[in-house]
C-alpha cells in the first residue's frame, strides 16, 4: 500500500512538472470546445501560427453564453476564425470562486495571447492573474467596471485590460413599464444579497423611479431557498415585478413567475432570455451584440492597432423591447400603439 | 514553472486554513462548519480595512482576531448552551454570512487600487516573481511554528487530550469545554487569516469565496495525514501543509487537462474517498498483522 501511495504521489508530481515544462503542454490542456476536441491532437507546430484566445466564463447562464457566442462572432467578423488563425480555449467556473481563480491562473500560465473574461468575478480573477504579464484581458458582462476597480473613472484601465459593460438600461425599462401599465404605482424588485451588481442596479432604479411616477419596493434574498417566500410577499405588495440580471433570481425565474401569477401581477424581465421563459416584456440588452462589440475590441488588440489600456470600456446604449404575447394576454396587457412597430417577439 | 508557482501559492494560502481544520477535525474531533464563513470573514475584514488605508500587515492581525471571535462564538454556543457540535458551527456560519456582508458593505469589494502585503513587501525588488510566494511562505511558516509550539505547551497537551481521551482531561480537573473553546478559537483564527491572505492575493473580496472552504480544508488534512503518515520525521502540521499543496496540484492539473468545473466536485469527492479508503486499508493490514 505504501508503495502504491508513493507511486500515486510520484505520478501526481511528475504530471505537475510536465505541466510546467513547456508550452506544448498547452495542447494537451486542450480546448474544451466540443467541436474542436480533435484539435488537441494536432501537432504543435500549428500553435506557433495560431493565436491562442482563452475564454473564461464565470457561470453557465443564457446571457453569458450569448456574450461568448457574440464574442466569437465579433472576432470572426474581424478576420479571426477558430481553427484558421486562432485557437479558442473555453473554461467555465460554474460560479465557483476557487475554480475561477484557478482557471484564470491556468490561462496566464499557458501564455494565452488574449483572455476574454465573462462576468465580474471572472474579470477580476483574470485581471489579477494577468497582472505583471503582457496578456491583454478583455472583459464583458461587467455591470460597473469602475466599481469593480477594473477601470478608472476615465474608462481606461491601469493595466492591460478593457471591455464592455452590461449596465442595465434602467430608464428604458421604466419607460416601457409605464407605457404598458399607465396606472401602476409600485414596482417590486427581488435581488440576492450576494450579487453586487444587483445593488448597483437597485440604486439606479430608485434614483430614476420618481421621474416616471413609480415607487420601488425591494426584497433581498440570501439563497435560492428564500425566493418562494420573498416572491410571494413582494407580489402581494406591488403592481408588477421587474427583474435585474441577478443570477440567483434569474435561475429561479419560474418560482417568481408562479408567485406573481397567483397575485395576478405581471413580471417584466431584463433581457430576452427571461421573456422567452415567461416574463411579459423587457427593455433588454442584446447580449450577442454586446459580445460582438467585445470581440471587435479584442480584434483591434490582436491586430496591434491599440493596446487594451488605450481603449475605453464601452457601454452598449441601444436596447430593444422584447415581448411575450402569450404572457401579455394572460395579464390583459397590450402593446401600446406607438411601440407596435419596434417591439420584438421573443421566441 | 509558472504553474508550479501558482500551485504553491494557492496551496500554501489554503494550508493555513488546513492547519485550522486540522485542529478541529483531527485534534478535537469537532466537525466545525464555521470555516465556510470564517474564511470570507478574514477576507472581508482585510478588504474593508485596506480600503480604509490601514497597513496591510496589520489587516492580517485584525482578520486573525476576527476569526478568533467567530471561533469563540461557535465554542460558546456548543459548550455553554450545549448545542450539538455540527449545529453550533452551522449557526455561526449562517449568522456570519450576513455579518460578512455588513463588514464589506457589499458582496464584492475590489482592492486592486490599494496596497497589499505583497506590494508593500520590502523584498519585492529582490524577489521579483517569487515575492508573492515568499510572503505566503512566511505566513505559513509562522502559523506552523506557533502552532507547533502551542501544541507542546500544557494547554496544547490538554487540547490534544480532549479529542483522544476526554476523561483524562476531566481527571486532571480541567474543564473540557474551555479547552474545546480554545481549540475553536485558534482554528478559526487561522482560517480567517488564510482568507485574509487569499483576499489580498486575489485582490478582491467576494461573498461566495468561502463556499466549500471546509471541503478544501478537510481534503488537505486527510490527504496530508494519509499520504505522509509513513514519513514519521514529518510533523502532522507539515503533512497538512503538504497535503494542501498536493490537493491544489491535483485540482490545477485536472483543470489544465481540460476537466470542466462541472465535474470538479465529483472528482474532488472521489479523490477524497480514495485517500480515505486507502488510508483505512493500510490501517486494517497493520492491525491484522
Amino acid at each position: 500500500m505504501k508503495k502504491f501511495m508513493a507511486l500515486a504521489i510520484a505520478f501526481a508530481l511528475s504530471l505537475s512538472f510536465v505541466g510546467c515544462g513547456d508550452s506544448s503542454a498547452n495542447e494537451s490542456a486542450g480546448s474544451t470546445d466540443q467541436i474542436n476536441n480533435e484539435a488537441s491532437e494536432q501537432e504543435h507546430s500549428d500553435n506557433d501560427e495560431k493565436l491562442k484566445i482563452s475564454i473564461a466564463q464565470f457561470a453557465e447562464h443564457g446571457s453569458l453564453d450569448n456574450c461568448r457566442e457574440g464574442f466569437i462572432d465579433g472576432l470572426k467578423e474581424e478576420g479571426f476564425e477558430e481553427g484558421k488563425n486562432i485557437e479558442i480555449e473555453y473554461q467555465n467556473a460554474q460560479a465557483d470562486m476557487g475554480a475561477a481563480n484557478q482557471i484564470a491562473q491556468n490561462f496566464v500560465n499557458d501564455k494565452a495571447d488574449l483572455i476574454c473574461a465573462i462576468a465580474t468575478p471572472m474579470a477580476q480573477a483574470c485581471y489579477n492573474a494577468a497582472d505583471g504579464t503582457d496578456i491583454p484581458v478583455i472583459y464583458t458582462a461587467v455591470t460597473d467596471p469602475v466599481a469593480a476597480e477594473l477601470s478608472n473613472e476615465n474608462k481606461l484601465s491601469e493595466k492591460n485590460a478593457t471591455g464592455t459593460s452590461d449596465k442595465l438600461p434602467v430608464e428604458q425599462q421604466l419607460k416601457m413599464i409605464r407605457a404598458f401599465m399607465p396606472e401602476a404605482k409600485k414596482i417590486g424588485i427581488l435581488y440576492s444579497t450576494s450579487e453586487v451588481n444587483s445593488e448597483t442596479a437597485i440604486e439606479q432604479y430608485k434614483e430614476k423611479a420618481g421621474e416616471y411616477g413609480f415607487e420601488i419596493v425591494e426584497s433581498g434574498v440570501n439563497q435560492s431557498a428564500d425566493i418562494p417566500m420573498a416572491a410571494a410577499d413582494i407580489a402581494s405588495k406591488v403592481d408588477c415585478i421587474t427583474n435585474l440580471t441577478d443570477n440567483t433570481i434569474v435561475s429561479n425565474l419560474a418560482v417568481v413567475l408562479d408567485a406573481a401569477e397567483k397575485a395576478s401581477i405581471p413580471v417584466f424581465g431584463s433581457e430576452i432570455e427571461q421573456v422567452k421563459n415567461g416574463c411579459v416584456a423587457a427593455a433588454g440588452l442584446d447580449y450577442i451584440e454586446l459580445g460582438k462589440l467585445t470581440g471587435k475590441m479584442a480584434a483591434s488588440v490582436l491586430k496591434n492597432e491599440k493596446k487594451a489600456n488605450e481603449i475605453e470600456y464601452e457601454v452598449i446604449s441601444q436596447s430593444n423591447v422584447y415581448i411575450n404575447s402569450q404572457a401579455l394576454d394572460k395579464f390583459n396587457l397590450s402593446v401600446p400603439d406607438d411601440m407596435k412597430e419596434s417591439v420584438i417577439e421573443a421566441e | 514553472m509558472a504553474i508550479t508557482l501558482s500551485i504553491l501559492e494557492q496551496g500554501l494560502i489554503y494550508a493555513v486554513l488546513a492547519l485550522g481544520v486540522y485542529i478541529t477535525y483531527k485534534i478535537l474531533d469537532f466537525p466545525d462548519l464555521t470555516v465556510d464563513s470564517s474564511f470570507p470573514l478574514g477576507a472581508a475584514v482585510s478588504a474593508i480595512l485596506i480600503t480604509k488605508g490601514l497597513n496591510a500587515y496589520l489587516c492580517l492581525i485584525v482578520s486573525f482576531l476576527a476569526g478568533a471571535a467567530a471561533g469563540l462564538t461557535t465554542g460558546i454556543i456548543h459548550v455553554k448552551f450545549k448545542v450539538r457540535d455540527l449545529l453550533s458551527g452551522i449557526i455561526t456560519m449562517t449568522m456570519l454570512y450576513s455579518i460578512n456582508l455588513h463588514i464589506a458593505g457589499k458582496a464584492n469589494l475590489p482592492i486592486f487600487n490599494s496596497e497589499n502585503i505583497f506590494s508593500i513587501s520590502p523584498l519585492k525588488d529582490y524577489l521579483g516573481g517569487f515575492n508573492t510566494l515568499f510572503i505566503i511562505f512566511l505566513v505559513v511558516l509562522a502559523a506552523k511554528l506557533v502552532l507547533d509550539w502551542y501544541l507542546k505547551t500544557k494547554s496544547g497537551y490538554l487540547l490534544r487530550a480532549v479529542g483522544d481521551n476526554p476523561t483524562l482531561v476531566t481527571s486532571l480537573s480541567k474543564d473540557n469545554g474551555t479547552v474545546k473553546i480554545i481549540g475553536l478559537v485558534i482554528a478559526n483564527a487561522l482560517v480567517s487569516l488564510s482568507g485574509a491572505v487569499m483576499c489580498q492575493q486575489q485582490r478582491f473580496f467576494e461573498i461566495s469565496m468561502g463556499t466549500g472552504a471546509i471541503v478544501i480544508g478537510l481534503a488537505s488534512v486527510i490527504i496530508g495525514i494519509n499520504l505522509f503518515k509513513t514519513a514519521s520525521f514529518l510533523k502532522p502540521t507539515t503533512a497538512v501543509i503538504l497535503g494542501s499543496v498536493v490537493y491544489k496540484a491535483c485540482v490545477a492539473i485536472a483543470i489544465s487537462f481540460g476537466l470542466s468545473a462541472t465535474d470538479m466536485k465529483l472528482i474532488t469527492g472521489a479523490l477524497f474517498l480514495a485517500v480515505l479508503i486507502l488510508g483505512n486499508l493500510g490501517k486494517g493490514k497493520k492491525s491484522n498483522a
